[in-house]
């Protein structure tokens, strides 16, 4: 972290000595990428394969926070502004382009044997504030509902407080566990649980793990189209926001990030969902 | 002449030498002792220093009374939290000691020299496996069949006790096969001398001989129960609420500060330090209970 922020430090003043001749006269090789935790896992790695094919460039990556991310870019002290939000309306006359790099989706998951298939988003609050708590008044059987719930450090279960919950406080009474693999192994396992992750982890990815089922919401599947093209309530696009157009060195960047090398990898490896999964004919 | 100054000199220089090297040995052992006890008081004060604001944030009566835990709605009470650290400590001890002194007894008065060869460090391994290892075979292995039994998702005290009862099952085996063995060999020859069977002699004269040090083995077991972190955070499900069963998602406060530190701030990150020093009070209060048994043991000596 320290560190994060000796190296902005240290970026910050070699770009207002060596940048301030104007744009276009020469590509700056360090690049200053920041904002938003979520967004790390793929920024990190992109920096990599993007160093690795363009020798001379250093990219700086690190995580902050979404708000920090587009205070940053707004400011100058970074190039790229990473954000899993979209602009509050009091950023929006910032000048800030944005460039959607990811969708994330997330499903809500059950028991295989349960016989419910749909929720609202209604429904699915009631469930998770404590309010209905047998699977009988959603149409299952008399079965008590286990709620599983994530740490508050997490980033699913602040994207699933602020687009299903609305600020309506979770049941307390919600077993906490600390990962993804956990709230997936424990759901796959118990009949009555219901818990909510990553739609990239809703697949069985390794051998012996055990399948879950995601319900639809609002009656749609959730997939990675439906996250795509916004049909799927329960999903966020994740941005990089830039000053104006992006430019040089933070443009061939993006445009690596958009390639299919990162989009296939480091992007679905993190459980997120490719930016062209939606418009397989193009951008409509 | 010569001779008694020569030996005059070279008691002098032995005498010296040694001397410089007791003291400095005294020094060097006075130290590795004052480093322990400086790592305690810096500690203490850290926790104390950091805890203190708690006071006047959340206030000494609605912290430790309170029934709420809720970051989100910066409620800071801790009474669920503690209530879920002693129910668990209990339960472990209520299952674990009998487990633990039935097997210092058959080290220490039944097994066969060959025997004992093999159970002894097999029980002294079971206090090197590291807790996470524990946490893992509960959450993989034991929390499906509690779930299983229970119709729950197998989070809760009943998970943690078992985990629990295995991992104090050493502290307090060595510590009251230690006890046991410290009864003279007298006073078993004399039991065994007045007709009495194996089974008479270890509950009639036996246990009672060793009392005071089996007392300390099951508070220091307690200490190792009520401050264990990981393996509990992994089975019992972290719900910061008065468990309704059992079998339910409960909280304890080893556990939840472990869960919150790496994102809590202000007041939050005030009451995490606040539930350390309440923690710390306990485990302070655990080595006076054994100095106080052990006081009273030496007494009615």
């Amino acid at each position: 972290m320290h560190r994060h922020i000796a190296l902005t430090m240290l970026v910050l003043a070699a770009v207002v000595v060596s940048g301030c001749g104007g744009a276009g006269s020469g590509d700056p090789t360090e690049l200053v990428v920041t904002g938003s935790t979520t967004l790390l896992p793929i920024a990190e790695i992109s920096a990599e394969g993007f160093e690795e094919s363009n020798q001379d460039a250093n990219v700086l990556v690190s995580g902050v926070g979404s708000s920090a991310g587009i205070e940053a870019v707004a400011a100058g002290t970074a190039s790229i502004g990473t954000s899993s939000r979209d602009l509050k309306t009091e950023e929006e006359s910032l000048g800030l382009v944005d460039t959607p790099v990811a969708f994330d989706g997330i499903a809500v998951i059950v028991h295989p044997k349960n016989p419910v298939t749909e929720l609202s988003m209604a429904e699915l609050q009631a469930v998770f504030a404590g309010r209905i708590t047998n699977w009988s008044e959603l149409g299952g059987p008399d079965m008590k509902i286990h709620l599983i719930n994530r740490d508050e450090a997490s980033g699913t279960r602040e994207a699933f407080h602020k687009i299903v919950m609305q600020d309506v406080p979770f049941d307390l009474r919600a077993a906490v566990l600390p990962g993804t693999g956990q709230v997936r192994d424990v759901v796959s396992r118990t009949q009555g649980a219901i818990g909510y992750i990553s739609l990239g982890f809703v697949d069985q990815r390794f051998a012996g793990a055990r399948a879950v089922k995601s319900l639809d919401v609002e009656g749609v599947r959730p997939t990675a189209s439906a996250v795509a093209d916004g049909t799927y309530p329960i999903r966020r696009t994740l941005h990089f926001f830039t000053e104006g157009e992006p430019q040089g060195l933070a443009r061939r960047f993006i445009e690596y990030v958009l390639s299919d090398e990162v989009q296939r990898g480091a992007v679905t490896e993190a459980g997120f969902i490719p930016i062209f999964a939606g418009s397989a004919g193009g951008e409509s | 002449m010569s001779d008694a100054s020569a030996g005059h000199n070279k008691m002098r220089l032995v005498s010296r030498s040694t001397l410089a090297k007791e003291a400095s040995l005294a020094a060097l052992f006075f130290l590795c002792a004052f480093a322990a006890v400086l790592g305690v008081a810096l500690i203490f004060l850290f926790v104390g220093v950091r805890a203190w604001p708690v006071l006047t944030d959340v206030g000494l009566t609605d912290f430790i009374a309170g029934m709420t835990w809720d970051a989100a709605s910066e409620q800071y009470g801790i009474l669920p939290l503690i209530a879920g650290s002693f129910l668990v400590t209990f339960g472990a001890l209520i299952l674990g000691t009998p487990l633990a002194v039935g097997t210092a007894v058959f080290l220490s008065e039944i097994a066969s020299p060959a025997v004992r060869a093999v159970v002894r460090p097999a029980v002294e391994l079971l206090a090197g496996i590291p807790s996470v290892v524990f946490g893992f075979f509960g959450i993989v292995v034991l929390r499906p069949v509690v779930a299983e039994l229970s119709g729950g998702t197998g989070f809760g005290a009943f998970t943690a006790w078992i985990i629990l009862a295995i991992m104090i099952v050493p502290t307090i085996a060595t510590l009251s096969e230690d006890a046991l063995r410290s009864v003279p060999d007298g006073i078993r020859e004399a039991s065994y001398a007045m007709g009495a069977t194996t089974w008479q002699t270890i509950y009639k004269v036996l246990l009672p001989a060793a009392k005071i040090g089996l007392i300390d083995a099951i508070i220091l077991g307690m200490g190792r129960a009520i401050g264990e972190t990981m393996a509990v955070l992994m089975v019992v499900g972290n719900a910061p609420v008065f468990p309704a069963d059992v079998f339910s998602p409960m909280p304890t406060l080893t556990a939840q500060i472990a869960l919150n530190m790496s994102y809590a701030s202000g007041t939050h990150r005030v009451a995490l330090f606040g539930m350390a020093a309440i923690l710390f009070m306990f485990s302070m209060g655990l080595v006076a209970a054994v100095r106080l048994v052990s006081r009273m043991g030496g007494e009615s000596k």
